[in-house]
C-alpha cells in the first residue's frame, strides 16, 4: 500500500463531487452519503475554485497555529484545504458519532474508488 | 425504500404547520418519480383550472429516484406546479447539489401549499425543519441571497456543505418568466416556477442533510454506473463536444444547418453566428469547466467578461439564450449576451423566454408598433445596450420592463400584433427553426408545456444523428420519432437524470433501467418503462385538458406555418403530422380517450 499515492490536480477538477458518492458506497454496502466520504471537494462558487481533498490522520484538538493559503490570488483559511478529521470541522468524521475517516485507499492493493469514477483527469493513482 | 427515501415533505405557508407523509411505493413504481410522480400528485390535489398564481397552487419540489446517487448525470431536482407562463401542467428541472443535499436531509421531495402573508425561507436540517422570516432577504438577487443566507450559518463549513434554491426579485414581483435558481446559477428555468414561489412568498430552501441514501443492490448498480460512464466516454456529444465548448457547441452547428432563429425569425441563418460561438466562448471568456452533481459530462462553463461596458462573471450563456439573445436579437456581442445572461441567473429568470421576449419586442420596435417614448429606450435589432438594459429592468420589473416581463405573447398582444411572438402556448420557442427540422415543429406543437426543446429533443437523430440520422426536412416518420423522444425523456426527468445523456449513441431506456433497478431493486422490465414514459405523458395531457386547453392549441406561429425558409425552402408541415401523432398516440379528437386511458391504468 506504501508503493502509490493518490495525485490531486485540482485544476481538472469540475467541482462534480463523483468521488464523495463512489468513496460512501464503497465504503457502506447498499448506502451513498457524501458526509461520509473520505474525499470531498471544497468548492469556491465566487472563484470557481474546487479543491478535492482526502481524509487525512485524526486529530483531537484544533490546530492553534495557523496560517491562511494564497492560490490564484485569492486567500483561504488554511482549514479549508486540510486533511486532517479535525473536531473544528464536519468532514471526515461520522454524522452524529464524531467517529474520525480516514482515506484507506480502498484496501490493499490500493484500488481508490475516487480515482477510478474521476472523469475529469482530476484524481490519479501513482507509483511512489 | 431503496434509491428514493419514500418520504415527502407537506409544507402549509398560510399556517405554517408541516408534516413528513410516506409516499406510496406503488406510485413510485408507476410514475418513476420526479416529473412522473410529481404531475400524478398535483394532478390528484389541485383543479386544473385555478389561477397558477393563486394560494390553490402547490409548488412541489421532487427529486428522482437516482438525484444523489452516484448515477452519472443523476443530478436533478424537478419543479412541478401550475405554470404561470403557459398555464399548463410545468415541470421545470434543475441541476447543481440541491436535489442530491434535500434527499441526504431525508427526503424526495417538498410539497408546498397555501400562501405566507410575509416573506419566509424553509430551513432543513435533516429531521429539523423550521420556517423563518425573510423579510431581509426579500428584493435581493439570488446571489445576495445565496451569501446572505451561508453568511448566517454560524459554522462556515456547515455553511458550505447546505445548498439552497431561491428566487431572486423577477420571481417575488411574479414575472412570467421567473425561474428558480439553486448554486447561484442553475435553474428551473422555464414556464415561470419562479413566480410561483414568489407569490407563495417563499424566497429561500434551505437544506443540509447527511442520512444517506440507501440502494437495492449497490454492486448491481455499480456496474449500471460504469456501463453509463462507459457509453457517455464513448459518446462524441457527451465525450468532446459539451465537456469542451458546453451547450453552444451548437452555434456553428444550428447555423450552418440553416435553422438558427435570427432577427426574431425571419431568417434562419447569422452571418456573425461565428463571434457568438461555443468555440469562441472557450477561446475568449470560458475560464473554468463545472458540472453538476456527480456528472461524468461537465458541461457547465464559468466566464468572465472583462470589457468595461460589460464587465461581469457567472456561468454561460448556454446554446439558447446565446441564441435567443443574440442572433434573434440581431446582437453578435458576446459580452452583452453574457452579461444578459449573468442578470437573469442574478434577478432569477430564464434566459430563453427573456431573450425571445425581447426579440419579439425588437421586431415590434422596428415596424413602429412600440415606440421609443414606449419603451423609454430604442429598442432595435443589434442594440446590445438595449439587450442588457431591458434584462435589468424586466428582472426588477422598472418602467416597460414590466409590462415584457410577462413573455412575449402578451407583450405581442397588447400591441396588437400576436403573429410576432414566436412560441407555442404563450412560451416563447428554443432555437432550433422547425422549418428546417420538421420534428421540432410537431414537438413545440404538441409539448405539454408549449415550446420547449427538453420534452423530445428529435435533434439529437435529426440533425445530429445521435441514435440514428434521419432527414429533418421531410415529415415521414417523424410522429412516431417525436412520441418516443417524448415518453423517453419523461423517463429520464422522472428518473433525476439530466436529459444529455440522450444525446450519447445507445443511451436509451436499457440504461436507465439498469441504474434504476440497481438504485431501487423494482426490477422494471423496458416494457414498462416505455409504458410508465407514455403514463406520465398522457397524464401531463390530462391536466392540460381539465386546463382548459383543446387541439387548437397545439398549433405554430404564423410565420413557421406560412413563411417558407430553411434548408429546403419550406415551411413547417405540421398539419402532415399531427393526425398521425394523435393516431399513434392513441388519442381521439386530441386527447386519451376511455381505452387509452384504461391501458395506462388512468381511469
Amino acid at each position: 500500500m506504501d508503493k502509490v499515492r493518490i495525485k490531486i490536480d485540482h485544476n481538472k477538477c469540475t467541482g462534480c463531487r463523483h468521488c464523495e458518492t463512489a468513496c460512501s458506497s464503497n465504503h457502506y454496502e447498499n448506502m451513498v452519503n457524501p458526509a461520509l466520504s473520505r474525499i470531498r471537494v471544497y468548492i469556491d462558487e465566487e472563484a470557481n475554485q474546487f479543491f478535492p481533498v482526502i481524509a487525512g490522520p485524526f486529530t483531537e484538538a484544533e490546530c492553534t497555529c495557523k496560517y491562511d493559503v494564497i492560490i490564484d490570488g485569492k486567500e483561504y483559511d488554511e482549514c479549508s484545504v486540510c486533511r486532517a478529521s479535525c473536531p473544528r470541522r464536519t468532514w471526515f468524521r461520522e454524522p452524529g458519532t464524531g467517529v474520525a475517516l480516514k482515506c484507506d485507499l480502498c484496501g490493499d492493493p490500493a484500488d481508490p474508488h475516487c480515482v477510478q469514477i474521476c472523469n475529469h483527469g482530476a484524481l490519479a493513482l501513482v507509483e511512489i | 425504500m431503496e434509491g428514493y427515501i419514500g418520504k415527502i415533505l407537506r409544507v402549509n405557508l398560510t399556517d405554517g404547520e408541516f408534516a413528513v407523509e410516506d409516499i406510496d411505493p406503488d406510485l413510485i413504481r408507476q410514475y418513476v418519480g420526479g416529473r412522473g410522480l410529481g404531475t400524478k400528485i398535483l394532478y390528484d390535489e389541485i383543479d386544473p383550472a385555478i389561477d397558477p398564481l393563486s394560494p390553490e397552487n402547490k409548488l412541489i419540489f421532487l427529486n428522482g429516484p437516482l438525484t444523489g446517487t452516484g448515477a452519472p448525470a443523476g443530478s436533478r431536482y424537478m419543479v412541478i406546479t401550475k405554470a404561470p407562463l403557459t398555464n399548463t401542467i410545468a415541470c421545470s428541472n434543475c441541476g447543481g447539489s440541491f436535489g442530491p443535499e434535500l434527499k441526504q436531509a431525508g427526503y424526495d421531495g417538498i410539497i408546498f401549499e397555501g400562501c405566507s402573508e410575509e416573506p419566509v425561507s424553509l430551513w432543513i436540517n435533516n429531521d429539523e425543519v423550521e420556517i423563518r422570516s425573510a423579510i431581509d432577504l426579500w428584493g435581493k438577487t439570488t446571489h445576495e441571497t445565496d451569501d446572505l443566507i451561508k453568511a448566517e450559518i454560524e459554522d462556515k463549513f456547515v455553511a458550505r456543505d447546505t445548498q439552497i434554491a431561491c428566487i431572486g426579485p423577477a420571481g417575488e414581483n411574479m414575472s412570467k418568466l421567473a425561474c428558480i435558481i439553486s448554486n447561484k446559477n442553475r435553474a428551473a428555468g422555464r414556464t415561470g416556477v419562479g413566480a410561483v414561489m414568489g407569490s407563495k412568498k417563499l424566497k429561500a430552501i434551505v437544506v443540509r442533510g447527511t442520512k444517506g441514501i440507501r440502494l437495492a443492490d449497490g454492486k448491481a448498480f455499480n456496474t449500471a454506473i460504469k456501463s453509463a460512464m462507459d457509453k457517455l466516454n464513448a459518446g462524441p456529444v457527451t465525450s468532446e463536444a459539451l465537456p469542451a465548448f458546453g451547450t453552444p457547441v451548437l452555434v456553428n452547428i444550428v447555423n450552418e444547418c440553416n435553422i438558427l432563429p435570427t432577427y426574431n425569425w425571419q431568417s434562419s441563418s447569422y452571418e456573425n453566428a461565428g463571434k457568438i460561438s461555443g468555440e469562441t466562448m472557450a477561446e475568449t471568456i470560458v475560464t473554468r469547466h463545472k458540472g453538476c452533481f456527480a456528472c461524468s459530462i461537465a458541461c457547465a462553463k464559468c466566464t468572465e467578461i472583462e470589457d468595461p461596458e460589460f464587465k461581469g462573471k457567472g456561468e454561460g450563456p448556454e446554446f439558447e439564450n446565446v441564441i435567443l439573445m443574440g442572433s434573434s436579437c440581431g446582437i453578435d456581442n458576446l459580452g452583452a449576451i453574457a452579461k444578459a445572461s449573468y442578470l437573469c441567473n442574478e434577478l432569477g429568470m430564464d434566459t430563453i423566454s427573456v431573450g425571445g421576449t425581447i426579440a419579439t419586442a425588437m421586431e415590434l420596435f422596428e415596424k413602429g408598433y412600440i415606440t421609443e417614448k414606449d419603451a423609454g429606450m430604442k429598442l432595435n435589432f443589434g442594440n446590445a445596450q438595449a439587450l442588457v438594459a431591458m434584462t435589468e429592468k424586466m428582472g426588477r420589473g422598472e418602467g416597460f420592463g414590466a409590462v415584457m416581463a410577462d413573455g412575449g405573447a402578451r407583450l405581442a398582444e397588447k400591441f396588437g400584433h400576436p403573429e410576432l411572438f414566436m412560441g407555442v402556448k404563450k412560451m416563447e420557442a428554443p432555437a432550433y427553426d422547425p422549418r428546417g427540422v420538421q420534428g421540432m415543429g410537431l414537438q413545440y406543437a404538441t409539448s405539454n408545456r408549449g415550446a420547449c426543446h427538453v420534452r423530445g429533443y428529435t435533434m439529437a437523430n435529426e440533425i445530429l444523428g445521435v441514435h440514428e440520422k434521419v432527414d429533418p426536412l421531410i415529415t415521414d416518420g417523424k410522429a412516431a420519432l417525436v412520441i418516443t423522444f417524448q415518453n423517453l425523456t419523461a423517463i429520464i426527468d422522472s428518473a433525476g437524470l439530466c436529459l444529455f445523456v440522450a444525446l450519447c449513441p445507445g443511451f436509451l431506456y436499457e440504461e436507465v433501467q439498469g441504474l434504476l433497478n440497481g438504485a431501487t431493486g423494482f426490477n422494471y422490465t423496458v416494457d414498462e418503462l416505455v409504458q410508465a414514459g407514455d403514463r406520465i405523458w398522457n397524464l401531463e395531457r390530462l391536466f392540460n385538458q381539465k386546463a382548459g386547453f383543446t387541439k387548437e392549441d397545439d398549433t405554430l406561429p404564423k410565420r413557421l406555418l406560412e413563411v417558407p425558409a430553411g434548408p429546403g425552402n419550406k415551411v413547417c408541415e405540421l398539419d402532415k403530422m399531427l393526425p398521425e401523432y394523435y393516431k399513434l398516440r392513441g388519442w381521439d379528437d386530441g386527447f386519451p380517450g376511455k381505452e387509452k386511458l384504461a391501458e395506462l391504468g388512468l381511469e
